[in-house]
Parts: structure tokens; sequence; C-alpha cells
């Protein structure tokens, strides 16, 4: 019973710790029997790089962090782990950097070709090297810092806002709500506008676009009309076109002979209607002016009333006849 | 026939008792002088037990059965605790980091709160049941039936032969049974990761060595030594003071639980206070 009890706890307690041993070595990737190659480099400050932390070839995890350690002259000297396999890049930089946005640092080997376009990360890396085997190295911002500058820059912004506000009263917001509303009508009559134009540019591309037919078809006409010149020239109709046309046009210049005899008896027949339309001017005139006996009886006004009382007792008269005809007519035979 | 009006000012009278100033300090000095005389017998308890270390020849052979009693009997209960500590933590962790917080982060949180913290504690809470009730009811029987008295008796340190080999198991055994319970825990965690969230082995893997350091483990294994000292010495010193027959024995097991579990509470923040606070590991 004691020695199976011996056994067992012996067992037990071996066991454990064999396991726990193991286990912690497995997750602290410890290098057992130097199978990893060892890589120094130096830098003025580490910031938050911890023993552990990855060390990163070309994105590909290669290593961890042994130790951190520093050094004279000033230096933190970071020994990295790194598989056997793995071959470090031509004229190698070491630069630490955050990983993440949760505290994570890495150590990235990278080619001095391939390093940030930044004058402080180039100036540490200028003054790290020349370390013999020791790699140069920089340390880039971690993102606290980055973030503090952000603030710093978000603290500004709210100043800046802050005096936009005391400058922009409720005068301004009025006159600046008028801007945009103008601004708004503006644009309205601009869209309007624009879209007309483009009505009348299609319009007008249109019209452009009838025209180059119209041309194209005329020039088709007027090749045509040339081929048939051509072909008219060649078979003589010019010339029967050609009589045709002098002879036409001398019908036309007879015509033009008896056109000009008609016109000139016109003239005359003008002259004439002149001298008539004298003469009656004048004899109008005249009788306007109560010259002759015509115009008397045409102007005075006595021969009027004696004419009306004349017509007056003629109807009397004629009234007086019908009435009593035997008075004035008397009929005897005998 | 009782008058009702009789007994109301009886009542009345009790509820008015006056409070004197000088009763309140006599019972404060009570308690101070019971607490002192508490960390008095601790005190004298711990030196003869360390006084009784040197017998090695009476506690010696003792100490195996007595370590399997309280670490490997314990094996049990302490890893089925930490299979389910790890699956629920790791649940848990994965339900808190929905969002900003990437998801290999429940390794890491899986590693550092199973090594740090719940792995000692839980494991050396159940073990003060288990252990400490167990050493308490035990040399509590023995002091009640007069066995202890025999044994001086018969010329034997009852701290050699009774204490040391149990306070020696616990603080040997305890960080083993925790040890045991760590690995369990993290692997569980890891098992639960990978089968019931969307994390891949080689994501957990990475959370647990982004930050992992082996102070974490040796944090955890001193800290559980220390509990297991103190559920041990506890137990101990509960059963050799118990009186009473069979009603003192389960008092003083019953003392033994409560005190061993306030005490790991106090350890812990003791720990906690010394070793992490103003550390940067």
């Amino acid at each position: 019973m004691k020695r199976s009890n011996d056994f067992l706890v012996g067992a037990i307690v071996l066991l454990v710790v064999l396991t726990l041993t193991g286990a912690t070595l497995w997750v602290k990737q410890t290098d057992i029997g130097e199978r990893r190659s060892k890589v120094v480099a130096r830098f003025r400050d580490v910031g938050n790089a911890r023993v552990g932390n990855a060390v990163v070839i070309r994105g590909v995890r290669a290593g961890t962090i042994e130790a951190i350690e520093l050094a004279r002259g000033g230096w933190v000297h970071v020994r990295m782990n790194l598989d056997r396999s793995m071959q470090l890049p031509s004229s190698p930089v070491v630069l630490l950097n955050e990983s993440s946005l949760f505290g994570e640092w890495q150590a990235t080997i990278t080619p001095r070709s391939a390093l940030p376009h930044d004058e402080t990360v180039q100036a540490q890396v200028s003054e790290s090297s020349g370390g013999g085997e020791v790699l140069p190295g920089a340390i880039l911002p971690d993102i606290a810092k980055l973030t503090a500058v952000a603030g710093q820059i978000a603290g500004d912004v709210a100043n800046v806002a802050g005096r936009v506000e005391v400058a922009f009263d409720e005068r301004a917001a009025r006159e600046l709500r008028s801007s945009i509303r103008n601004f708004a009508d503006l644009s309205t009559t601009l869209n309007h506008t624009v879209r007309t134009h483009a009505g009348d540019l299609d319009t007008l591309s249109r019209g452009l676009q009838s025209a180059v037919k119209s041309l194209n078809q005329t020039a088709a006409s007027a090749a045509q009309i040339a081929g048939r010149v051509d072909s008219s020239s060649s078979s003589g109709e010019i010339r029967q076109i050609v009589d045709d046309m002098s002879h036409a046009a001398a019908e036309l210049r007879r015509t033009s002979s008896q056109v000009r005899a008609m016109s000139e008896q016109m003239s005359a027949t003008q002259s004439r209607l002149d001298a008539f339309l004298t003469n009656g001017d004048s004899v109008l005139v005249k009788l306007n002016s109560g010259q002759g006996s015509l115009g008397l009886l045409l102007n005075d006004p006595s021969l009027y009333h004696n004419s009306d009382s004349l017509l007056t007792q003629l109807r009397g008269l004629v009234t007086e006849v019908r009435t009593n005809p035997k008075k004035f007519v008397s009929v005897r035979i005998f | 026939m009782t008058n009702a009006s009789s007994v109301l000012p009886e009542v009345s009278l009790g509820a008015r008792r006056v409070v004197r100033p000088g009763r309140v300090l006599t019972t404060m000095g009570r308690v101070t002088r019971r607490g002192l005389e508490g960390i008095g017998a601790l005190t004298r308890f711990t030196a003869r037990t360390l006084e009784a270390v040197r017998d090695v020849r009476t506690w010696g052979p003792l100490a195996t059965l007595h370590m399997r009693r309280v670490g490997v009997d314990s094996l049990p209960i302490g890893l089925f605790i930490a299979v389910f500590t790890g699956i629920v933590l790791s649940l848990l962790a994965s339900y808190s980091f929905t969002g900003a917080v990437p998801l290999y982060f429940v390794g890491t949180l899986v590693e550092k709160t199973i090594t740090m913290e719940l792995a000692p504690v839980l494991t050396a809470l159940v073990l003060a049941g288990r252990v400490g009730a167990n050493i308490a009811a035990e040399l509590g029987t023995m002091r009640v039936t007069e066995q202890i008295d025999a044994l001086e008796t018969l010329g034997y340190d009852p701290h050699a032969y009774l204490v040391v080999p149990r306070v020696l198991s616990g603080v040997v055994m305890f960080p083993v049974v925790v040890g045991a319970a760590m690995m369990l825990g993290v692997a569980s965690g890891w098992i639960a990761s990978i089968g019931l969230l969307d994390l891949s082995s080689a994501d957990f893997v990475k959370g647990v060595r982004l930050f992992f350091s082996a102070f974490d483990i040796r944090y955890g294994l001193v800290k559980s030594a220390s509990f297991g000292l103190m559920v041990t010495l506890i137990g101990s010193i509960r059963g050799l003071r118990a009186s009473g027959g069979a009603e003192g024995v389960g008092r003083a097991a019953t003392s033994a639980v409560v005190y061993s579990a306030v005490l790991i509470l106090l350890l812990d923040a003791f720990w906690a206070i010394t070793w992490l606070l103003g550390s940067e590991r």
C-alpha cells in the first residue's frame, strides 16, 4: 500500500511537472538545442516591444524577440531568434512597430530599400548603421503617439470650431442661408438653361445632320448632274439645248418689243387721261366756287328752296286736279 | 387572562434598550483580543509545526499517504472544475469580444485567467471543502476520542505525526493539482473555441502566445502552494482544538471550511497586491 502510494504520487507529480514544463516551453517557443539563428539589432529606443514579440519578414512570422538589453553608447540591443530556414533580405533593417491596436508589437526585418519615406526613420537607420554584425534598427511611431497627435489636432479643430461659432452669429447664418437659397435658385436656372441649350443643341445638331444629309444629297445630285452633263455632252444634247435656248431668246426679244409698243400706247392713253382729269378738275373747281350756271345751281340755296316750294305747289296742284278735274279740264264735244 | 396592554410596554422597553458607549468599547476590545488570540494561536501552531518538521522519521512514512489523499484523490474534482471553467470562459470571452476586439484574444483571456486566477482559486476553494473539512473532522474526532492524548502518552509529537505530513502534502500537492487544472482548463477552452466558436486553432494559440509569460504559471503555482498551506493549517488547527463530541467535530469541520475559504480570498488579494501591483511583466 505504501509503495503504491509512493508510486502513484511520484508518477502524478512527475507527469504534471513534465507536462507543465513542456507546455510552457511550447507556448514560449523556447529554442531547445539551438536550432535557430540569432540576429541582433540596435535601437535608441524600443518603445513597448517585449521579449516574446513576433519577428516578421515580408509579413511572415519568422521568429521571436529573445532578449532586450541595454548596451554601451546609449543603444538598446534586441536579440531575435529566427528559424534557420529563414534568409534575411539584402541590406536588412529592423523596424519595431505596433502590429495591432491592442498593444502588440513586432520586429519587422525589411531591406533598406523598402524603408518608409519618413525622415525620422531614415535618420534612425542612418544613425544605427555601422554596428558591424549588429543590424540597424528604427522604431516607428506607435498608435498611442499618433492618437495623441490626432487628439491634439481634434482639439485644434474644436478650438477653430469654437471660434467659428463665435464669428458665425445669427445674422451671418441668415446671410448664409440667403446665399444658399440664391445659389439654389442660380443652380436651378443654370440647370434650366443647360437643359434648354441642350435642347437647342439637339435641334442644332439635328439641323446640322439634316443639312449634312441635304448636302450629301446635293452632292449626289451634282454628281448625277455632272454625270448627265457628261453623258449629254457626249451625246450632242447640249447643242440641241443651246439651239432651243437661242430660239427662246429670239421669242423673248419679239415679245419684249411687243410689250414695249404696248407700253408706249399706254403712255399716250395716260397722257390723254391726265388731260381729261385736269379739265374735269377745273370744271369741278368752277362748280365748287359757284361759277357759271351749273355752279350757281349747285351752290345757291335759294334755288333749292324755290324748287322745293315749286314742288309743294305742284303737289297741291296735282291734288286739286285729282279732286276737281272739271275745274281744270273741260271737255266739250259739242 | 393576560391583558395585551400589559405586554406591549415590556416589548417597547426592550426595543428602547440604551446602548452605552462603554459597552461598545468593551465589545470592540473583546473582538480585538479574540483576533489577536487567534493570530497568536495560529502563529504558535505554525511555529510548533515548523519545529516538528525536523522529526522526519515520524512524518516521513506518512507523507505519501497524505499526498495521495490530498493531491491524487483530489485530481478528478479539480480537473472537472477546470474543464468546465475553460469552456465557459472561452464562450464568455467570445461573447464579450464581439466587435472591435479580435477573436484570437479569447486565447489570451483564457490563458491569463485560468493560469493566474481561476485554476488556483477555484481549485483551492474546492479543496478547502474536501481536504480542509476532512482534516478538521479527522483530527477533531481523534481529539474528542482522546486518541491524540494517547499519542502524546506514547511519546509521539502530535504535530509531527498528524499536522506536518498533512501540511506538507497540502503545500506540495495543491500546486500539482492546480498545474494539472491549468493545463486542462486552457486545453478545454482551446477545444471549445475550435468546436463552438468561429476560431481556428492557430488563432487561439496566437492569442495564448501573445501575452504569455512564465510568470503566469509561477504566480499561479506559488499562490496555490500558499492556499495549500493555509487550508491544511486551518483544518489541522480547527481539528486539534475541537471539543464537545460529535457536535464539536462538526463545528470544527464547518469552521475549517469557512475560515479556509475566507483566508484563500484574502491571500489571493495579498498576492495580487504584493506581486502584481506596480510590477510590469
